[in-house]
């Protein structure tokens, strides 16, 4: 192009001339329209995150009154979750190993300016302590009923680790106290106000019925071989005081979840959380269950429970019969823990563990493009093809499905969301997401586990059996 | 350098079509970053190979520092973008955007024998699109546009009178 023209260069005249203003400012209107599709851009990603729970201000933030009671590995992490919640004073500690528990605990809150008194013996803290509203009990299994009735008998709304209590008699007590008293009693299984498990349950099963209809459950929680818990020896508790509360040594106060009549084994301790899941994604409640386990790999003496459990369910649901297989090994980690919910149109890979969960759609079931429009399910991951080097793909083969990620992840602690949940409930502006009947359901689901270890066949359940 | 270029309408709409473009792509990328709390330059750091890699990774690693680096790119972008879309100070922009890809570049070239955990979204052999976009700017250098099409005109307006 040799002919070149004059009429774009800057014009020779002296003094800025109105067309010197509409060259120079040509690309403005590029700016307004990279501004107006940047708010449209903003706005839609803003409307494809209808899952993320936003967080409920509290209208009334008048403090909650809060004592903890049993302030051992798990009631610290629960002490530790509260202080992130608005709107609470800590006033009591209560824990029989005051040497150490105990006073971590009560340091704990002084650094955050609380002013708790320490107890060694509840029914101590309940006769002093006259102005509590609500109470977190983190002790043993063995201990919940009566932790639980006696707190609720005195007027306190309750929060109870899981599994509610080591039998259904103690369970189906703490159901009756808090009927009675008509005081709030919510469970720890923490998955329920996990707001990763709400988007799940909520919107993908409930709303989009992405599964289709769901025939199998899996899941599992495998653990690497663990040494058992031990104590610093200057720290010891006395043996009248450990007898006094139900413990024949300080090994059994430490390692109370293997000891039968105290805990409930692996199988209680962490298949509770997810067989909790199975019951709630599958509204139902399971017609029986056959196990098989045992104290495989350690020492019967210290590990009464079993350290190895696979049991399997069967549901039946207004979709049609559910199998659920679940395993827990005290053995070996491989693949950690999470829950597999398989249904005709897709399986959701779900753990607490937020780096783990994915969602693949079947081969031959409807296309999700609306579901990830909506935000509801990520954009598929590339499927890697499966490689041909040095083998032979089989033509029946079906391709892997793609893998969808789960948009919604709770970045608190773990148990923060299922505390703040029972906090809210107690200011009258959410409903417990576990209350005690679904508890009481969980603990006769997982319970029967043991049972039918030890009987070694199938046990029914009737359907009354899960009404405390 | 000679900015007294004579360009056909045709050859003055191309050059000020590539420099908007890529002002555009520059400007937000800037602004995504600015407005996601999530963002930070970590894992791009992280993923370094090549020579730059130790550098990247003690940046990665000490938060100050990051933070400092984040915010330098996030607003480097922007204001690169604003200046390339306007032609406002249009050579400065388009210096600091070569300067500001050479760098990118070289945190994940795609040479021969280097391999990244995060695949990326085309296959690329020595050449990627960050060194095509590095040789369009080093073009618009070459070809400036902001003293005619752009803010700079006025500038320019106002030191030749």
């Amino acid at each position: 192009m040799d002919e070149k023209k004059e009429n774009s260069r800057s014009s020779p005249e002296k003094g800025i001339k109105r067309r010197d203003f509409i060259q120079g400012l040509a690309t403005l209107p590029i700016l307004g329209l990279f501004t107006l599709s940047w708010l449209k851009k903003t706005a839609h990603d803003r409307s494809r995150k209808p899952a993320q729970s936003q967080r409920a201000v509290p209208k009334d933030l008048s403090d909650i009154h809060v004592a903890f009671l049993g302030t051992g590995e798990q009631g610290y992490i629960l002490l530790n979750a509260c202080l992130k919640l608005p709107g609470l004073r800590f006033k009591a500690v209560c824990d029989i190993w005051e040497s150490y528990n105990q006073r971590r605990a009560a340091q704990v809150l002084k650094k955050y300016k609380h002013d708790a008194n320490t107890y060694v013996d509840y029914r101590d803290m309940l006769s002093k302590e006259k102005d509590l509203d609500a109470v977190i009990i983190a002790t043993p299994d063995f201990w919940h009923a009566d932790h639980a009735v006696a707190c609720l008998e005195s007027g306190l709304h309750v929060y109870c680790e899981k599994e509610m209590s080591n039998t259904l008699d103690g369970a189906k007590k703490m159901v009756e106290t808090a009927r009675r008293t008509r005081k709030l009693l919510q469970i720890g299984h923490q998955r329920r106000s996990n707001p990763r498990y709400l988007h799940c349950y909520k919107n993908l099963i409930k709303e989009a019925g992405i599964l289709g209809r769901i025939t199998a459950v899996n899941g599992q929680w495998n653990r690497a071989v663990q040494p058992d818990i031990g104590w610093p020896k200057k720290h010891e508790i006395d043996t009248a005081t450990l007898n006094k509360y139900g413990y024949e040594s300080m090994h059994r106060f430490r390692n109370w979840r293997w000891y039968k009549g105290m805990g409930g084994g692996p199988i209680v301790d962490l298949g509770s959380h997810q067989i909790d899941i199975f019951n709630w994604f599958l509204e139902a409640r399971p017609k029986s269950v056959l196990a098989s386990g045992g104290t495989d790999y350690y020492s019967k003496d210290t590990h009464e429970w079993y350290d190895t459990v696979l049991a399997i369910y069967e549901y039946e649901t207004e979709q049609g019969v559910v199998r659920a297989n679940y395993q827990t090994l005290t053995t070996n980690s491989s693949e950690g823990y999470f829950e597999n919910f398989l249904g005709d149109q897709g399986t959701l890979h779900i753990s607490e563990s937020a780096n783990r969960g994915g969602v693949y759609r079947e081969p031959t079931a409807p296309q999700w493009d609306k579901w990830v429009s909506l935000g509801y399910l990520s954009t598929p991951a590339k499927v890697t093809p499966p490689t041909t080097a040095g083998a032979v793909l089989d033509v029946r083969e079906t391709i892997g499905p793609d893998r969808h990620g789960i948009p919604v992840t709770l970045t608190d602690p773990y148990h923060m969301p299922h505390l703040e949940n029972f906090f809210n409930s107690i200011r009258g502006i959410e409903t417990l997401n576990c209350p005690h009947d679904v508890g009481y359901e969980t603990a006769v689901t997982v319970l029967k586990v043991n049972e039918a270890v030890e009987s070694a066949r199938r046990l029914d359940f009737a359907p009354e059996d899960f009404r405390a | 350098m000679r900015i007294d270029n004579k360009y056909s309408g045709w050859q003055l709409s191309a050059l000020v079509l590539l420099r908007v473009l890529i002002g555009w792509h520059f400007l937000y990328e800037g602004l995504s970053k600015l407005f996601d709390p999530q963002w930070s330059s970590a894992h791009f750091l992280l993923e370094s190979k090549w020579i730059f890699a130790g550098m990247h990774k003690a940046i990665a690693s000490n938060p100050s520092v990051l933070s400092v680096v984040d915010s330098l790119n996030t607003w480097g972008l922007i204001l690169i973008g604003l200046g390339l879309v306007l032609g406002c100070f249009s050579r400065i922009a388009t210096v600091a955007g070569m300067v500001l890809i050479l760098l990118y570049y070289f945190s994940t070239p795609p040479f021969i024998g280097i391999y990244y955990a995060i695949p990326s979204e085309g296959n690329y052999l020595i050449v990627n699109k960050n060194l095509i976009e590095l040789a369009a700017l080093f073009v618009l250098l070459l070809f400036p546009t902001g003293h005619i099409i752009g803010v700079d005109r006025f500038f320019h307006k106002l030191r030749s009178t």
